[in-house]
């Protein structure tokens, strides 16, 4: 039964194929080990601002090797919760992005027993430390003088201000630094029941790009490294953890977070990016052709009357108006000649003379009409190509 | 290996326990997870090399008639199979359906149906069947592409045979005229038959009457065994598109009624496809295989932009016509026919035939001669007169040659033809 079905070639076996061709498979082997050991090692590049890993103009990777050099160790954290600071006293909690916190985060941060810097101002944390000051903004940066006596302000000199400001009458134990024109300061320190907090209104000093103008790099290094650690977390929204340290229980994260419209659930990112991989699969699904594309040889379809209707169209342009009506005269003349049986040899006057006899006009004007001047304008054609039909009706009437 | 719309859902399902995952893990995970599993499906799928297919086609369909082209799909192995086939044939075969579903035990065959309904002339073929078998857990499978050839070839329409009934009535009437006429042109002796009123004394056959010793009459019939040569003109002119066809498709209509009417009338017909040499050829079949044999030869003729070689046309013809022929050439008469040579090749045919010379006209043309209604169709009738003179002044040099003259749109093209060649079967020109 087997011997008329036309069936499938047999393809070789994977292993045959790669006998047969050794150097291909080893390419294939090299290939897929390098992309491996490519993916394996490096880590994923960081452009996140602020980061201490981030190389870029935004980034403050600068900042966090030098202290190293110093012999401080920067760590950085992904989540609050990661952060689990062995010594409080001497770590110093470095918290980017700070108006990207809850508020329940922000209480947590201020029982934290040791030193803080944040890089950036919230009115969150400003007002939970009744500090009496709020955020604003300059319009541009400019170079201010420290102005107040605090020793790392002084060290520093003069910094970029602006343009994140903070404006308002400080409270007792509160130091503002580094006033802009306008009366605003970027540089708050205070002194909480736990610790200093150190706030740099003004983030952008810390930045790999800024880092080496006036007295940035000063002023940023002896705010984060006072002490031997620095735990750097860049607040980023969608973490709902609290910071955690050796001897202190934190504030548990409430059970519910207050929704406000530009705030997804956790899950969001991770199903929203599950659904995009799905999407690839079912591109996949979409994209294999069940079987080839079948060819079909198309004929050539150019209209017959191209040629005629090119010729129309350059009658037109150049306003070949006698060269349109002597056809138009010559076909009628024929269709007239060939319906009164006027003979084609014969010549114009035979014509005349058999039309004058059909129509009983005047011999004279179906002269003019057949063969008189060429119209020299389209309105002239037009009014002769009427009288032309209108003879040529006569003619033909039965 | 395809994917089924399954392994995406499964794929896109990820999405619901991703919103309780912190990071892309879990998603990367899950995708690869799945498409591990349709790898793993499609590799527990049966082999495609079990399937065996055979194709029967119906050798021939007429244009607008459907056929139905069957497609055996048999499961050689010693699984169960499911699985989809696509009978792919080429757009103008006009397949209704491409796509089966089946499940096939071991050892069983199916037939698949597929009816085709062309949409052109000439050979229509069939590309590979490609079949999908599917897994065991329908994520995924094999799929394959089988050569089966089928060829369905598409002869022409001739839509024109329904002019046939009346032009054979008319054949008839030419025999009732002459089957009393006077011996003549057009008419040869027939019979001899016993003398009535009314017949004519003239025909009275006196050496047969004085022979039988009763009073007979010669009877006369049309003449038989002419030779008809039909010329199929495929140069570039028969590309040129009238109404919705090719001019060419105009041709084969004509040729195709001609030559239907001249077998009938007991004359012999041989056709010929030519531009600078020859497509196609029937010639030497007689009787009821003569049409079908015809159509066949002329349903692969494509017109080839070629400027036509009269010359070795006229040769050709000498070459195969020893007696006095009716030479039908089914062309353009145009502008470009004195260049190109049909003149020349008239005069030394119409030497020793009757040369017919047949000519498809554009009835678009003719709108165009009768638009009146701005400037713009003034000129374009004006261009329409000018390009009818021209054809008119051709025409009028071949009739001069001693060539008949047929022009008509390409429905009207049939129908005229085949009564120029009643009136010259008439008139005893043949």
């Amino acid at each position: 039964m087997s011997v008329d079905y036309a069936r499938a070639d047999v393809r070789p076996s994977l292993a045959r194929r790669a006998r047969k061709r050794p150097i291909a498979l080893l390419a294939a082997a090299l290939f897929v080990a390098i992309v491996v050991v490519l993916v394996w090692s490096s880590k994923p590049q960081d452009y996140t601002p602020l980061s201490p890993d981030n190389a870029a103009g935004d980034g403050a990777r600068a900042a966090a090797e030098i202290l190293r050099g110093q012999g401080v160790d920067v760590r950085k954290v992904a989540t609050l919760g990661a952060a689990r600071v062995a010594d409080p006293p001497t770590t110093t909690l470095v918290i980017a992005e700070p108006h990207l916190l809850q508020e329940y985060q922000v209480q947590a941060l201020l029982d934290y027993p040791g030193d803080l810097v944040t890089l950036g101002a919230d009115d969150a944390t400003l007002a939970a430390t009744a500090s009496g000051l709020s955020t604003s903004s300059d319009s541009g940066s400019t170079l201010a003088l420290a102005a107040c006596d605090n020793d790392d302000a002084l060290a520093a000199e003069q910094v970029e201000a602006g343009p994140w400001t903070v404006l308002g009458t400080p409270a007792a134990g509160v130091t503002t630094c580094f006033p802009t024109p306008s009366g605003a300061a970027t540089y708050v320190d205070l002194e909480r029941d736990a610790g200093r907090l150190t706030i740099l209104v003004s983030p952008d000093i810390v930045t790999n790009e800024r880092l080496d103008q006036a007295g940035n790099a000063a002023l940023t290094l002896r705010t984060l490294g006072r002490h031997e650690n620095v735990v750097w977390y860049v607040a980023d929204g969608l973490d709902t953890s609290v910071p955690t340290w050796e001897g202190g229980d934190g504030i548990a994260p409430p059970e519910s977070v207050p929704v406000s419209p530009d705030f997804l659930p956790p899950g969001t990112l991770p199903a929203v990016f599950a659904l995009g991989l799905a999407v690839m699969v079912t591109a996949l699904w979409r994209a294999r052709r069940f079987g080839p594309l079948v060819r079909e040889p198309l004929p050539v379809v150019v209209r017959a009357s191209e040629a005629t209707r090119g010729r129309a169209r350059l009658y037109r342009r150049s306003r070949a108006a006698g060269r349109a009506a002597a056809a138009l005269r010559a076909h009628a003349a024929t269709r007239m000649g060939a319906r009164l049986g006027v003979p084609r040899a014969a010549g114009a006057d035979s014509l005349v003379d058999a039309i004058t006899r059909a129509t009983g006009r005047d011999r004279g004007a179906i002269t003019d009409l057949l063969y008189g001047a060429p119209p020299t304008s389209d309105a002239a054609l037009m009014t002769l190509i009427t009288e032309l039909d209108t003879l040529e009706g006569e003619v033909h009437r039965p | 290996m395809y994917l089924t719309g399954w392994t995406a859902l499964l794929a896109a399902l990820g999405a619901v326990p991703a919103l309780w995952s912190t990071g892309r893990t879990f998603a990367w995970v899950w995708v690869l997870g799945v498409l591990t599993l349709a790898l793993m499906d499609a590799w527990l799928a049966p082999r495609p090399t079990d399937v065996g297919v055979r194709r029967e086609t119906p050798r021939a369909v007429r244009l607008t008639e459907s056929t139905a082209a069957s497609l055996e799909i048999a499961n050689l192995g010693r699984r169960t199979m499911r699985l989809a086939v696509r009978d792919a044939w080429q757009p103008s075969a006009g397949a209704d359906t491409s796509r089966h579903r089946l499940r096939l035990a071991a050892g069983e065959a199916a037939r698949l149906t597929t009816t085709l309904t062309p949409t052109r002339r000439g050979d229509r073929s069939a590309d590979r069947v490609t079949v999908r078998l599917e897994g065991p857990l329908r994520l995924a499978g094999r799929q394959r592409s089988i050569d089966a050839p089928g060829v369905l070839r598409v002869l022409p329409e001739f839509a024109s045979r329904r002019h046939l009934p009346s032009r054979l009535a008319r054949l008839r009437e030419i025999d009732g005229q002459t089957a009393v006429q006077l011996k003549g042109a057009g008419a040869e002796f027939d019979s001899l038959r016993e003398y009535v009123i009314g017949d004519d004394v003239r025909s009275l056959d006196w050496r047969a009457s004085a022979r039988r010793g009763e009073v007979l009459v010669r009877t006369y019939r049309p003449e038989r065994d002419r030779r008809v040569f039909t010329v199929l003109d495929t140069s570039r002119l028969s590309a040129a598109r009238v109404g919705d066809a090719p001019r060419l498709d105009a041709g084969i209509e004509a040729t195709l009624l001609l030559s239907a009417l001249a077998a009938r009338a007991g004359d012999r017909v041989q056709v010929t496809a030519f531009d600078r040499t020859e497509r196609a050829r029937a010639a030497g079949t007689t009787g009821p295989a003569m049409m079908p044999a015809l159509a066949d030869a002329l349903a692969t003729v494509q017109p080839a932009l070629l400027e036509p070689d009269w010359a070795a046309l006229a040769r050709l013809i000498q070459g195969r016509l020893s007696q006095r022929s009716l030479v039908v050439l089914l062309t353009t008469v145009d502008v470009s026919s004195v260049d190109s040579g049909l003149l020349d090749a008239v005069r030394a045919l119409r030497r020793e035939h009757v040369v017919l010379v047949a000519s498809v006209e554009d009835p678009h043309e003719a709108e165009m001669l009768a638009g009146r209604e701005d400037v713009t169709e003034v000129y374009s009738a004006a261009a329409a007169a000018r390009a009818a003179l021209e054809r008119d002044a051709v025409a009028m040099r071949l009739r001069q040659l001693g060539a008949d003259v047929v022009t008509a749109g390409p429905d009207d093209l049939a129908p005229a033809v085949a009564d120029r060649y009643l009136a010259l079967k008439a008139a005893g020109r043949l």
